[in-house]
């Protein structure tokens, strides 16, 4: 999933780079499933994702579903392309969304102009497949 | 803030507060350094500031400095090239936050006994790094790529400090109505500082038209709420209080000081708009024995121009969500109720993360500014660090003696 570039073409945009802790959830994006990790043993979610509850430090947890419903926590938009592959893709929104299992994840708000995204706004997760067994959980407005 | 720590910093106010002072302060040429590293830069300053002390370079025991994030054993360079070596020697680890760390473990390292002259300092060569030549142009990144975040990030396209701290500066204005007019008030005001100080890197004056025409970068911050990239360094030296009556300089004692990390990240919790400045500048009041209204000038940690206006508010100038009003008041001036970043800070001086505002600070109180400069009757001084990631937060209380 590592970044590739050749010289003539376009550099494309960043993927990422699971660490070996992150592998699962960037397998239920792949088949458009937002998925987190759950204590076993207090019941809260958490992300980014780690091998023990931040909340209780249980070591028992499982992958489960969310609903991919949460609120724009803050958002900014990006005027400076720091990346060649964002050349033309300007202003863009990168938002911090508090998911209504309470955990906060970086993402994009798609599909509205950036303009008209607020603070505390409804949004709900969009898969976007931006490579080969790639998809990015995204959101739009609710 | 537990009871436990509450009686920690209590008691660490009577051991500490007014032991220690700093006597000698110098900065190396600040702006556009090019062909100089960041090693030197330090050099230089740290030359200016034994100069400055009048202390034998013989006397130096202590070396607490931080390099490049890319650097490995800063110190022992340091301690090299000025031909030392050292009872007591470390690098700090902290980002902005780290210079006024290294001042405060030199107060624990002189209390301790473990050495009786810590020289600390900080320099570097950002401006060089991604702009010199066309090769940095392109570049553009100071930090080196194994320090770069590697998934919910990047593929968002979401990269570098501007828009971390731009994500505060979004949530303050939705909670409090806080609008890019105050931003602006924050970098007019330390432009106008600037112009005060022959060496700043900027030299223009600046207008609130001029920061509205500015360039977006990454809304709702423009180019002029960012602050420079620069090359510039800047060193300080600190010795007991006892040793520091017989220097040179009119001595300016550390009063108190205070940390507070929120580790749990800069997207957790209210953390973007209530900053560790908060509690750790309760703990620097408490060991002082002092508060927001016996702060005569402040020098605070502005990466960014919000980040000016969410301290004053987290370190009790004005309530939180109130820090709008309060820069609009023109209370950052020369001749305002709480004249802050008075050589230009970040925003117009030149950023060497926080080192230049503990020497600004230091200067402030010797009294020895030509009139335009100084802050009439300036007795305290208090000084933030901010940085690693946005939550390791320092904080330095000086008074004139």
């Amino acid at each position: 999933m590592a970044e590739t570039t050749t010289a003539a073409a376009k550099p494309r945009k960043p993927l990422p780079r699971p660490a070996p802790e992150s592998v699962p959830f960037w397998e239920a994006a792949k088949n458009h499933r937002l998925e987190l990790p759950r204590c076993n043993v207090c019941g809260k979610f958490w992300f980014p994702p780690s091998r023990s509850c931040p909340h209780c430090l249980a070591a028992d947890f499982s992958w489960t579903p969310i609903s991919g419903r949460g609120t724009v926590y803050s958002f900014v938009v990006f005027h400076r392309v720091y990346h060649p592959a964002y050349e033309g893709e300007v202003p863009y929104v990168v938002a911090l969304i508090a998911l209504e299992e309470g955990p906060r994840m970086l993402s994009n708000v798609v599909g509205t102009p950036p303009d008209e995204v607020r603070c505390d706004m409804p949004v709900k997760v969009a898969f976007d497949d931006v490579a080969d067994g790639v998809a990015l959980p995204k959101f739009t407005p609710a | 803030m537990s009871s436990v720590l509450e009686h920690a910093a209590a008691s660490a106010g009577s051991d500490v507060r007014d032991r220690c002072a700093v006597v000698g302060v110098g900065h190396s040429r600040l702006g556009k350094v090019p062909g100089v590293s960041s090693l030197d830069l330090s050099i230089e300053a740290m030359k200016n500031a034994i100069a400055d002390s009048g202390v034998p370079l013989s006397d130096i025991d202590g070396i607490i400095c931080r390099g490049p994030d890319d650097s490995y054993t800063h110190h022992q360079r340091i301690g090299e090239r000025l031909g030392i070596n050292a009872r007591f020697s470390t690098t700090m680890d902290n980002g902005g936050a780290s210079q006024i760390m290294s001042i405060i473990l030199a107060t624990f390292v002189i209390r301790a006994g473990m050495a009786k002259t810590v020289l600390c300092g900080f320099g570097r060569d950002a401006w060089s790094r991604t702009h010199a030549t066309e090769e940095a142009r392109v570049r553009n990144e100071t930090r080196p790529e194994s320090q770069r975040p590697r998934e919910f990030g990047p593929e968002y396209g979401y990269f570098g400090a501007v828009a971390a701290h731009a994500f505060g500066a979004q949530r303050h204005m939705a909670l409090y109505g806080t609008t890019r007019e105050h931003f602006a008030e924050i970098a007019v005001a330390f432009r106008e500082h600037a112009l005060r100080n022959p060496d700043a890197m900027m030299k223009k004056p600046m207008t609130v038209e001029d920061y509205f025409a500015a360039r977006m970068i990454v809304s709702p911050f423009g180019m002029f709420d960012c602050s420079l990239r620069s090359d510039g360094a800047g060193a300080v030296i600190v010795t007991s209080a006892e040793r520091a009556r017989d220097l040179r300089q009119p001595p300016v004692l550390i009063k108190g000081f205070g940390t507070h990390t929120n580790a749990r990240g800069w997207f957790a919790d209210d953390n973007m708009v209530n900053t560790a400045a908060g509690p750790s500048g309760q703990m620097a009041y408490r060991m002082a024995g002092l508060g927001p209204k016996d702060v005569d000038t402040a020098q605070i940690y502005d990466c960014f121009t919000y980040m000016v206006l969410t301290q004053l508010e987290d370190y009790g100038f004005c309530e939180k969500g109130e820090g709008g009003g309060f820069v609009s008041s023109g209370a950052l001036r020369m001749d305002g109720s709480l004249p802050t970043n008075t050589s230009g800070g970040q925003l117009s001086e030149c950023h060497a993360e926080g080192m230049l505002q503990i020497c600004e600070g230091v200067r402030q109180l010797r009294h020895t500014y030509p009139k335009e400069r100084q802050v009439k009757d300036a007795e305290i001084a208090l000084i933030s660090g901010h940085g690693g990631n946005q939550v390791c937060h320092s904080t330095l209380i000086l008074g004139r003696a």
